[in-house]
């Protein structure tokens, strides 16, 4: 009882996190990935580039860009609009705009693994390939699988669709500047190169690893985490090659190679990737459940 | 006694004015969250054991909960006053009711994908007949005019713009159909072979809960939910429903309860604009298609 009191005086002031009841606006733009595919990177380059005058750091953050499960209601009524919200959610017709971040998988459950060292969920010695079993399944997380994550949107948006932009993260670890250019225009922000290059360095690995090292107290991404292990990791595309087995890698891809060589992730083997069911590609991608 | 306490607190606001509304507005809503009087929607906390009949609005969503409830609960003899007791909408039942359901619980929905949702029934129809029950439906709950035409109708449907939160057709049925197709714990039911060959489908829904599937037990729950019985009940209880309750009682909620009422009354243009939209996705559904180019790849 006392706790429910708590929870109403606590939404009469405003000071809950709306979550999924968050009121959306039609000018709205969301941040969208898979947990572990280079969200908090994109965020800092969103933040850093649509608030020159405040450079994003790990406490300043969720009130720049904000993520409707830890910033409170309160805090999103003083963003200035349009606003640009961060999100981990499976397809959502409520959401006006979408920059849509995805990543290959062999890497995202490299990282998710580390991650979940790192928040003390998993002890050093877990077992990769009984995480990878749960990765597959969606249980490491509330936000689908990847496979289910990914294929919601892209099924339901194309490419072309104005209301959406999906960017690779191993795109934007190879040419950030490009990337962060094509950001700027969906959002119709008249982006120079110098602020491109300063919104560029601002957000790097290794001005993001100083950051986390001062702050990491402060911020709700790594409060309580072990300290021995940074949040900020390798920040590099491929590092599954060496990090995962490659049985691990094999099982990912069976389970989702067309989407992956759809998104232009080779599988291992060539002679894999021309076994490869093309229908998902072929016939639902090509617009039939816009 | 909630409405004893909305009486109350109507008078107070009165009293206080304007300037105090907001306020009381607060407070109500804090109230209610803590007594769990709200319905949670897309809040609402889901077990592991949760089944969920899921689907497209006007795709045959309440007839498959009476066929359910019958075939799980007969002897509560399912009816329009009832029915949301025993297979709850999160939508309109409170989140306090919801808790206190029978596990595992059977609930509706017609969210478009949610991946916290374990067991589920999906039903699908074909979307030229779902955009004809929306448009009789929407003008039995006076969302639009009688003579509103069908043709803008079904250009605002392909688009989106209904009026429910659940995404366009494609995107609900795609974003189940394309992440749990395969899955033993998704079953996919199509409307149009629940009324060409129900004691099959039944059979299929009965093994898929683990329920025993004989035939007497199936008939009997297909024969409690036929279109007549369930036109019968709603003349007597359609004040009891949330669904009926503040509609036009001129019109049925129960219509055609028929498939392929498109083919008479769907205009030829608005026909290939859906196929034009969602043809791919029909026809790997086995919808056929009257524009056979419309299926893209």
């Amino acid at each position: 009882m006392m706790k429910h009191l708590i929870a109403g005086i606590q939404r009469g002031l405003g000071l809950h996190r709306p979550g999924r009841s968050l009121l959306i606006l039609p000018d709205d733009v969301f941040l969208v990935s898979f947990p572990k595919s280079g969200n908090t990177w994109t965020r800092f380059l969103l933040a850093n580039l649509i608030f020159p005058e405040t450079p994003a750091t790990f406490a300043n953050i969720h009130r720049l860009i904000p993520d409707p499960f830890a910033t409170t209601k309160r805090e999103f009524l003083r963003i200035p609009q349009p606003r640009v919200i961060k999100s981990h959610e499976c397809f959502d017709p409520r959401y006006p705009r979408v920059i849509y971040i995805v990543r290959d998988p062999r890497d995202v459950a490299l990282s998710q693994y580390h991650y979940h060292r790192k928040v003390k969920r998993i002890a050093d010695d877990y077992s990769m390939t009984t995480f990878v079993t749960r990765f597959l399944a969606g249980e490491t997380c509330p936000h689908g699988s990847w496979g289910q994550n990914v294929a919601t949107w892209l099924i339901t948006r194309r490419e072309e669709d104005s209301r959406f932009l999906l960017l690779r993260y191993e795109d934007m670890v190879a040419d950030t500047a490009r990337e962060l250019g094509k950001i700027a225009a969906f959002l119709d922000i008249a982006a120079s190169p110098e602020r491109i290059a300063q919104t560029v360095e601002r957000s790097s690995a290794d001005h993001m690893r100083k950051l986390e090292q001062a702050q990491s107290e402060d911020c709700l991404l790594t409060k309580d985490s072990r300290k021995d292990l940074s949040f900020v990791r390798s920040a590099k595309a491929g590092g599954w090659r060496s990090g995962l087995p490659e049985a691990e890698a094999a099982r990912l891809e069976d389970a989702w190679g067309h989407l992956m060589s759809h998104l232009g992730y080779e599988p291992l083997s060539s002679e894999k990737a021309a076994n490869f069911d093309s229908r998902f590609a072929a016939s639902i991608l090509n617009g039939c459940a816009r | 006694m909630m409405e004893h306490g909305q009486e109350a607190i109507s008078d107070v606001r009165s009293a206080i004015g304007n300037a105090g509304g907001r306020v009381i507005r607060f407070l109500v809503r804090g109230v209610k969250q803590a007594f769990g009087l709200n319905p949670p929607g897309r809040n609402l906390i889901v077990n592991r054991d949760d089944v969920f009949i899921v689907s497209y609005p006007k795709s045959g969503n309440t007839w498959t909960r009476f066929l359910i409830a019958n075939l799980v609960y007969p002897e509560k003899n399912p009816d329009f006053s009832n029915i949301n007791d025993l297979l709850p909408d999160p939508e309109a039942v409170s989140k306090r009711d919801l808790e206190r359901a029978v596990r595992p619980r059977f609930l509706k929905s017609h969210q478009y994908f949610d991946p916290r949702f374990q067991k589920v029934i999906y039903i699908v129809r074909d979307p030229r007949d779902v955009v004809l029950s929306e448009y009789h439906f929407d003008i039995k709950r006076r969302a639009i005019a009688e003579d509103y035409p069908l043709p803008q109708f079904v250009s605002r449907f392909v688009r989106g713009e209904v009026n429910h939160p659940h995404g366009t057709w494609g995107e609900n049925a795609a974003t189940w159909f394309y992440t749990r197709h395969g899955d033993a714990r998704f079953l996919l039911v199509k409307y149009e072979d629940l009324q060409s060959r129900a004691m099959v489908e039944m059979a299929k829904i009965a093994s898929f809960l683990g329920l025993p599937a004989d035939r007497e037990r199936l008939a009997l729950a297909i024969g409690q939910s036929s279109a007549e019985r369930m036109r019968e009940l709603e003349q007597k209880q359609a004040h009891l429903w949330s669904s009926t309750r503040e509609t036009r009682k001129d019109k049925p909620f129960v219509r055609s309860a028929k498939a392929g009422g498109w083919k008479a009354e769907l205009p030829a243009a608005s026909v290939a604009e859906i196929e034009s939209a969602w043809g791919g996705l029909m026809r790997e559904m086995g919808y056929e298609l009257v524009h056979a180019g419309m299926a893209r790849g």
